[in-house]
């Protein structure tokens, strides 16, 4: 008879599947892991410190940096946790535009991941331009308002920092009309494909009891089947005012992954377009011309959270009543949602490991901080 | 870790139609439901391979067809960069720049300290200038240190500025292999106002008012002689001086222009009453002199085009014989540099001063003259013993000196050539006159004519810098 060792390998810290700098220590038996263990903090660069060194202003720019990918969202939880502490009033106009913002986010995020998901699978490129071109005209946008196409730093607390130009509308509502047939296009040419289908069914299967004592958020957590979405749960800004459904997967697999992404990009197109109705035409209402540049909120603490792309993403701010944060943390989703994968992957084979990591859609520079 | 410490450890060998749905039906959902994906199964084997092939297939099929709407997904939307651009928003940031005005030449900045202190990352410096005779601060900067290496283009600090004086530039091409050029000196931060309005005109327009009235009140505040740029210093006091001298040779009958000093404010008077006569077309006033002003210094830049390579023509030159290669190679780079500098100021000078003076010459006159004292006579004769690489790299930094200096003169010759709005461009190329024809942005849905000839300005204009290198090697 045969007798096996089990053997340690590492995977990273270089470029597991791209997505930055991330060791996974695995055990394998064979081909099967057996166990998995995520390190990471390569790309620690004293984030939350170096907050507490800036006055709350100057955080905004850093929280861009945060997950690079989406800037807009990471503004508007940082603005929103800063405006609760502050107690700074936001014009209906200014919360029109962000929550504009923060779905085209969301749209650009999940196109992103679901290309690099199967880049990841070994599908190089060609799935991931697809997702990357309408991603593309989203920046587009963003330059328009921000003049940045990633490091936006377009909000400011009480609003945005300006209104929307005059050509973005038209603009925008030019990419609405392309996006049913983008996003139809993109489900035609994975959706029920057989290699997808067999990289990614029953594939790092994340039960819900599982993702929930984890604290798992975002599609990971809807994909194991419970509908929770903060938009929903406990809502936000102007949430409450617009109608779209929160998606949610049957198995908690991989492609339950992708499936709820794909979906949510439609929700989200849902809700741009119940924006463009609605938007009030009130010159001048993209900020509360009472708030000040220079907050300086009472004694006191606040914590902020939304549904950003990628999950719940928090931030606990403590005033001491100077103008800078005495403490400052940020609970980011990527972090959360990664922990689990060491679960995720425990059975698999050690192909499926970057199949399941991609599926998590991370960002490193929110991991680490 | 072990295995036995995570008791819900998986063994997942089953296939996923045993998977059972696990949907919560607890939460109440407002304005909306909780909708379970549809897990699909392909149709036939093999079915959906062809149908995403076909998605493909239809790409490379419209990929021959130009993408110009964007309501549509398939099609070709590929921009040739360098050669085409795309036209970038007004709001499109990059690195900030410090702004002058044209005429006057007076720095907008007033050293408030307001950008210094909001700038996250802590890489503004600057020195609030003194009057030279009481000592006393006055507003207005005497140096201005941005690191851009370390910028992060938030632009928070063109969002304080209550002057106007700290913009965000366009220019995204910086990449450089000299570190140490990326701390950024005042006056490589100094820009007219005219670009500022090329590049984000609607922008400037709001803060116009405010930002001229404000400069007024603080040039009240401040000698004549701080707080203007550099640049527009040498050349304004160039200007001056060779102005008198023409004076006293072609008319000295007419001795108007008396007092010489201070440079700036004699010299200002001209410029504006030449930007009144200009008046002429219907455009308001102000905006035709700035206009001009944009004119004159594209025509400007194709004149002393050919200065970089004739600069760079004049080789190395070393007389130390003795003297170690790379030694001997320095001491003519530094040499060739100094030239250039020198005839490009020169030629600066000659350009501005003509024009300022007589506002009835024709700038033929002047052009030609410039690119003379541009391009002096090779100081001396190469040495035989040099090494050849140290030669070449001599030649390159002179150049590059030379283009840098020919920039510089080119921005601050903007204002003294104020003076001749009415001059037609006639000595300048047809590719140059198109390329000065179009200073805004382009709107989005420009005819194709426009981009067709924009492209071909930028061609032309490549071509020409090519030609202009392959002169100077």
């Amino acid at each position: 008879m045969i007798t096996t060792d089990e053997l340690q390998i590492n995977i990273g810290p270089q470029h597991p599947s791209t997505h930055g700098v991330f060791r996974m220590l695995i055990t394998v038996d064979g081909e099967t892991v057996v166990n998995l263990e995520p390190v990471f903090g390569y790309l620690h660069r004293n984030h939350e410190q170096l907050a507490e060194v800036n006055t709350y202003l100057q955080n905004m720019p850093y929280t861009d940096r945060l997950d690079y990918f989406n800037s807009m969202a990471n503004n508007h939880a940082y603005a929103l946790a800063v405006e609760k502490l502050a107690g700074i009033e936001v014009p209906e106009r200014a919360e029109y535009i962000r929550v504009l913002m923060v779905e085209l986010t969301r749209i650009l995020n999940h196109a992103g991941a679901v290309g690099f998901m199967i880049n990841d699978m070994g599908a190089w490129q060609t799935p991931l331009a697809f997702g990357i071109r309408e991603r593309e005209k989203i920046l587009d946008l963003f330059e328009l308002v921000s003049g940045a196409r990633m490091m936006c730093n377009y909000f400011r607390f009480g609003g945005v920092v300006r209104d929307l130009p005059d050509d973005f509308i038209p603009r925008l509502k030019k990419l609405m009309v392309a996006m049913p047939a983008y996003i139809d296009e993109l489900e035609r040419l994975l959706r029920e494909n057989e290699i997808l289908l067999a990289r990614s069914e029953g594939i790092g299967i994340l039960p819900r009891e599982v993702a929930v004592s984890y604290g798992v958020t975002g599609p990971v957590l809807r994909g194991s089947g419970i509908a929770y979405d903060i938009r929903k749960a406990e809502p936000y800004s102007i949430y409450d005012r617009f109608d779209f459904d929160v998606p949610v997967g049957s198995v908690g697999d991989v492609y339950d992954r992708f499936l709820v992404r794909i979906e949510e990009m439609r929700q989200s197109r849902r809700i741009l377009e119940q924006i463009i109705e609605q938007l009030p035409d009130a010159s001048g209402g993209h900020i509360n011309p009472k708030a000040r540049q220079n907050v300086r909120p009472p004694v006191g603490d606040a914590y902020a959270r939304i549904e950003s792309p990628k999950g719940e993403l928090g931030f606990y701010l403590v005033s001491d009543g100077s103008t800078k944060p005495y403490r400052y943390k940020v609970r980011a989703p990527s972090f959360i949602n990664l922990t689990p994968l060491g679960d995720m992957c425990r059975g698999y084979k050690v192909a499926d490991i970057v199949v399941i990591l991609g599926s998590i859609d991370i960002v490193m520079g929110e991991v680490d901080r | 870790m072990s295995n036995d410490t995570l008791t819900h450890s998986l063994t997942f060998t089953e296939a996923p139609a045993a998977l059972t749905v696990v949907v919560d039906p607890t939460p109440q959902i407002a304005r909306g439901s909780a909708v379970v994906v549809e897990r699909r199964r392909p149709k036939a084997a093999g079915w959906s391979l062809l149908q995403g092939l076909g998605v493909v297939v239809d790409h490379w099929r419209k990929s021959f067809r130009k993408l110009d709407d964007t309501t549509q997904i398939a099609g070709t939307f590929t921009t040739e960069y360098p050669e085409e651009r795309l036209p970038l928003p007004e709001a499109y940031r990059n690195m900030p720049i410090l702004l002058f005005d044209d005429a006057t030449g007076h720095e907008l900045c007033t050293s408030c300290f307001q950008c210094q202190r909001i700038c996250p990352p802590q890489v503004i410096h600057m020195t609030q200038a003194k009057d030279p005779d009481t000592g006393k601060p006055v507003p207005a900067v005497s140096e201005f240190i941005i690191e851009y290496d370390a910028c992060m283009s938030c632009g928070f600090c063109a969002e304080v500025c209550p002057f106007d004086a700290i913009k965000m530039d366009h220019n995204f091409e910086l990449s450089t292999a000299d570190h140490s050029s990326l701390t950024v000196h005042k006056t490589d931060l100094l820009r007219p106002i005219s670009y500022y309005q090329s590049i984000a005109p609607t922008f400037w327009a709001e803060a116009e008012a405010s930002a001229y009235k404000k400069l007024e009140t603080n040039k009240k505040r401040r000698p004549a002689t701080i707080g203007i740029a550099p640049q527009m210093l040498a050349q304004l006091k160039a200007a001056h001086e060779l102005r008198d001298d023409q004076q006293e040779a072609t008319m000295p009958t007419t001795a108007v222009a008396s007092a010489p000093a201070p440079a700036t404010s004699s010299a200002a008077p001209p410029a504006r009453s030449a930007a009144l006569a200009a008046s002429a077309s219907d455009l308001p006033t102000d905006k035709a002199a700035r206009l001009a002003a944009i004119r004159a210094r594209n025509e400007a830049k194709a004149a002393v085009q050919a200065a970089p390579a004739t600069a760079s023509a004049a080789p190395a030159a070393s007389d130390g014989g003795d003297l170690p290669t790379d030694k001997a190679a320095r001491l003519a780079a530094i040499r060739a540099r100094n030239e250039a500098k020198k005839a490009a100021e020169q030629a600066a000078a000659a350009e501005a001063a003509p024009t300022l003076a007589t506002p009835d010459m024709p700038p033929t006159d002047v052009q030609p003259a410039a690119s003379e004292q541009a391009a002096p006579p090779a100081p001396t004769v190469p040495d035989a013993s040099l090494d050849e690489k140290a030669a070449r790299l001599a030649a390159i930094r002179a150049r590059n000196e030379a283009k840098k200096a020919d920039e510089q003169t080119a921005a601050a010759g903007a204002a003294p050539t104020l003076a001749t709005p009415d001059v037609p461009p006639t000595d300048v190329p047809p590719a140059t006159s198109e390329q000065a024809a179009p200073p805004a942005p382009a709107v989005p849905d420009a005819p194709l004519d426009e981009k067709a000839a924009r492209l071909a300005a930028i061609r032309a204009r490549n071509a020409a810098k090519k030609a202009a290198q392959a002169e100077g090697e």
